[in-house]
């Protein structure tokens, strides 16, 4: 009986072993932590105007190596910057103190992590050191925004005053579109609305109220960002002492291009021998 | 028994009780445990049973799961030219959901139904009622061991488990559907993590999975009607109501953790 019991207890031993082993296995040799030999490691403080969607435990890398990873990420108290502690092996202390440590991404849209580049400096950055060179990442909205020339306005609630100005053609215009001066964004296009009485289309504009001194004989005129962006209104400036105030309408408007209006008069110009036939025609 | 709700015999009521009873039966075998340390050989007895003899069909269970995974994989992501991610894909899958919830089965069919057959017939021959005359504690010596054996070898049978899948995964993808053993390994070690997908899927899982195969197995067995035909009852009800809730409590689980 005894003899029954203590082979029992040693088949559930190699039983209980086998499983540790394969658990081993798995998390040594098929999982990530293969990858990594945490040394000894010393941190580097580094600041970040904006950190994206980087993570704790994200690689640290140079050359593309990976040479430690982001040991913290917090708000420095008092500003609207990140504090980035990035904890990097003992093997690799010959970093430069004027290197860059940017924020790069893995692919097109993959995890993120800090690359560093080194600089040109003869002294090293120490243990608790500080990289003061950073780049930070540039958020999708604003890339796009520059794209497409539409976008960085704030919306500024109560803090604006209203303008009107009527166009014949406001082509693809749409409330929200960025009103601009001298190409920056000074406001935007609160409503578009067709004119009963006039035939025309209105627009109304909300410009911020620090621009106050706009001349009120300005022009407003429809342009399009880039070949083929979105539509906003730019004001060229008159020459006018008095400036534009709240409810004011602008008098001197320029209409959108159409594209259909210049295909029309390119092929009219182009084909002048059938005009003349034409109006012979009517004879 | 019900002496709030009036007796009912329709399906949702009775499985209501009986989802309640198994409860209740829960903290009772955990109650139990003190008592039953006195009873650790038996414990230790019961992981071999259980675990160690359920060895040959996991293992080779999940030898042909990752063949199989490996096999479908490659011809799917072969028309995107994505083989070298097959790799990964198989440890994935099998860590986070092909594991513990294959495994789980398997232990139910064959672990929990030996469980539910043996304290049925120990009712039925009346040897539960003469532990009670000896003044042994039923609960203590049968079931709670039963139940902490359960808890123990689902998680290493689990780990072996995934083991075999990974080694059958790379069979048939390296050695027979040619893949690059380099990336094979790389692609896998540089995504699979250890705290998302082996500790939350493959040990944390198959511990839930093994709780809850094991409850239901001694509870089957103590409350059936100890008669042959109660416990033949018993048995596919334990195979059933297992793997239903093994399969929900996986949604459960994994809408929670990942």
């Amino acid at each position: 009986m005894s003899q029954q019991r203590s082979s029992y207890a040693v088949g559930t031993g190699l039983f209980i072993v086998l499983g540790f082993a394969a658990l081993a296995y798995l998390a040594t040799q098929t999982s990530s932590v293969a990858n990594v030999h945490q040394g000894d490691s010393y941190t580097v403080d580094t600041q970040f105007t904006n950190i994206g969607q980087l993570k704790e435990r994200a690689p640290v890398k140079i050359a593309g190596v990976r040479v430690g990873q982001v040991q913290s990420i917090e708000l420095s108290p008092g500003h609207d910057i990140a504090d980035v502690k990035l904890s990097i092996d003992k093997r690799y202390d010959h970093i430069p103190m004027d290197s860059v440590a940017t924020i790069f991404t893995s692919g097109l849209l993959g995890d993120q992590y800090v690359g560093i580049n080194y600089g040109t400096s003869k002294q090293w950055v120490a243990a608790d050191g500080t990289l003061t060179r950073t780049k930070s990442t540039e958020p999708l909205e604003e890339m796009l925004g520059k794209f497409f020339g539409a976008g960085g306005v704030t919306d500024n609630i109560g803090g604006t005053y209203t303008v009107t100005a009527n166009f014949t053609n406001v082509g693809t215009l749409s409330p929200g579109a960025p009103v601009k001066m001298a190409g920056v964004a000074i406001g935007s296009v609160q409503s578009v609305h067709a004119d009963p009485v006039k035939l025309n289309a209105k627009v109304v504009m909300a410009i911020d109220k620090r621009f106050n001194q706009i001349p009120d004989d300005s022009a407003a005129a429809v342009f399009t960002s880039g070949l083929i962006g979105t539509q906003y209104v730019a004001i060229q400036p008159g020459g006018s002492p008095d400036p534009l105030k709240n409810g004011d309408e602008m008098i001197l408007t320029q209409s959108a291009m159409q594209l259909e209006d210049l295909i029309g008069k390119f092929l009219v110009n182009g084909s002048s021998s059938d005009n003349k036939n034409a109006g012979n025609g009517s004879k | 028994m019900n002496a709030r709700f009036p007796q009912q015999n329709n399906v949702v009521t009775q499985s209501l009780a009986q989802i309640g009873s198994c409860g209740l039966f829960l903290l009772t075998l955990l109650g139990a445990i003190p008592r039953s340390l006195r009873y650790i050989r038996e414990t230790v007895r019961q992981v071999w049973f259980l675990g160690a003899m359920s060895l040959t069909i996991i293992m080779v269970c999940g030898l042909f799961v990752g063949m199989v995974l490996m096999l479908q994989l490659y011809h799917v992501l072969s028309i995107f030219g994505g083989t070298s991610a097959s790799g990964m894909v198989v440890a994935l899958s099998v860590y986070r959901e092909l594991g513990p919830v294959v495994t789980a089965l398997l232990f139910a069919g064959r672990a929990g139904t030996s469980i539910t057959a043996e304290i049925g017939l120990m009712r039925a021959t009346d040897q539960i009622d003469a532990m009670e005359m000896m003044a042994v504690d039923p609960i203590a010596y049968v079931a709670t061991p039963r139940f902490l054996a359960g808890l123990i070898a689902m998680p290493l049978l689990c780990c072996v488990f995934c083991a075999m899948a990974i080694f059958g995964g790379h069979l048939v993808g390296v050695t027979w559907l040619g893949i690059d053993n380099g990336t094979f390994w790389s692609n896998m070690t540089a995504v699979v993590d250890v705290r998302t997908d082996i500790v939350n899927g493959v040990l944390f899982k198959s511990l839930a999975f093994g709780a809850v195969v094991s409850l239901i197995a001694v509870f089957q067995g103590f409350t059936t009607p100890p008669t042959s035909e109660g416990v033949a009852y018993a048995t596919t009800r334990t195979v059933v109501a297992s793997s239903i809730a093994i399969l929900a409590l996986d949604f459960v689980l994994t809408a929670f953790l990942m």
